[in-house]
């Protein structure tokens, strides 16, 4: 008799665990984050290219990357974009090479839901040049 | 016996699956979510304004680049290779981007430059291009005329101070597109004889920023004859390059 209440006590403990490793399984998956939110991304991106255009605006953009100034462009960004934002910029020629020998960037986008914009440069120099500037963009923190 | 003794092991190894299964679950949705995290965003008509923005410094280049003596097709070569750059560029469809210089009495293959006598010069650039982009939101086909002018307008009085020595203003108006701009560099002329002098600093030479695209040059020379002919030289802040001539008139 007392063997047969061993086993049900152990049967029920058997259940405990069982419905508590399912039960901690649904909680890990809800703790989880969730997937990126579109719309803040596609805000950020039209954010990204509205910048890319106004530094664009009378040549700007073109006249910096021909004078390889990297730090300007830089510069330009802190002060168009607004603050919170973390920007990493690419610059290519047009065999695809990348041209900026620094890093254009205000902080490390590693590990946040990041936006890309691809924004194509011709340059206002007598000798006309062309680029591809893209553009990543993420929220901070 | 045996075989109920371990039916709450099988309970517990298959809570263990359901665990492992939904767990992994999430995980690959949270991994796909992830992969679309990073998403090519430049839409069609921030794509079409990229393009005309671009076609524009192209243009611009081109003129600035005849304008100050080079080749008279840059502009045609120019646009051909932009036509061919940007046509792969346009990730979520077709981009085609055709172009016609204009070519009439004033234009040669898009190209007007004028530095007549008169105190009036012109560098124009006029292109027609046509945007055709297919994509997966639509179908859009955009037309555009892309006209880049710096005219030069030049006003020449003199006063005489001796004999042959004269106070000779020249007044000069840059204007972009019709509009007011301003210079980066100008440079004035005046003839004598078959020769066109500077005049520096030993001639009084001033040269007054009105700030809204308006000059004026003032400087004292000697001249032989009674005729007194200036000519204004300048580059507009987009390097195009513009120069008129003008005879002052003695008042």
């Amino acid at each position: 008799m007392a063997m047969f209440d061993r086993k049900g006590q152990i049967r029920i403990i058997e259940s405990f665990l069982a419905i508590a490793v399912v039960f901690s399984a649904v909680l890990v998956s809800v703790t989880f984050p969730s997937a990126p939110d579109l719309s803040k991304q596609k805000s950020l991106a039209s954010m990204g290219t509205q910048t890319l255009m106004t530094l664009d605006t009378n040549g700007t953009l073109g006249n910096l990357i021909l004078q390889q100034n990297w730090t300007d462009i830089k510069t330009a960004l802190d002060i168009l974009l607004p603050t919170g934002i973390s920007f990493n910029l690419t610059i290519c020629d047009e065999n695809g090479t990348t041209v900026n020998a620094e890093v254009i960037q205000n902080s490390n986008l590693l590990g946040r839901e990041a936006v890309s914009v691809q924004y194509v440069c011709a340059t206002r120099s007598q000798t006309v040049r062309f680029f591809v500037v893209r553009l990543q963009l993420a929220w901070m923190g | 016996m045996r075989k109920r003794a371990n039916s709450g092991q099988i309970l517990l190894i298959a809570a263990f699956i359901m665990a492992s299964l939904l767990v992994s679950a999430q995980l690959y949705i949270l991994e796909v979510g992830k992969t679309s995290g990073e998403t090519e965003s430049d839409t069609l008509s921030n794509f079409m304004l990229n393009i005309q923005s671009g076609s524009r410094n192209v243009v611009i280049g081109s003129l600035a680049n005849v304008s100050n003596g080079g080749l008279s097709n840059a502009l045609e070569l120019n646009l051909r290779e932009w036509v061919a750059f940007i046509a792969n560029q346009y990730s979520h469809g077709k981009s085609t981007l055709y172009y016609t210089l204009r070519d009439t009495a004033r234009y040669s293959s898009g190209i007007w430059l004028d530095w007549s006598l008169n105190g009036y010069g012109v560098s124009s650039a006029y292109v027609n291009f046509t945007h055709m982009l297919s994509g997966f939101e639509a179908d859009v086909d955009q037309s555009y005329p892309m006209n880049i002018t710096t005219t030069l307008l030049i006003a020449s009085t003199n006063r005489r101070l001796s004999e042959n020595t004269k106070q000779v203003n020249v007044t000069i108006n840059v204007q972009n597109e019709a509009e007011p701009a301003l210079a980066r560099q100008i440079t004035i002329y005046y003839r004598v004889s078959s020769n066109w002098l500077t005049p520096d600093i030993t001639n009084n030479y001033t040269l007054l920023d009105y700030g809204n695209g308006t000059y004026l040059a003032s400087f004292v020379a000697t001249f032989p004859t009674e005729s007194v002919e200036v000519s204004a030289h300048i580059a507009d802040c987009r390097d195009i390059y513009v120069q008129a001539n003008a005879t002052s008139i003695e008042i």
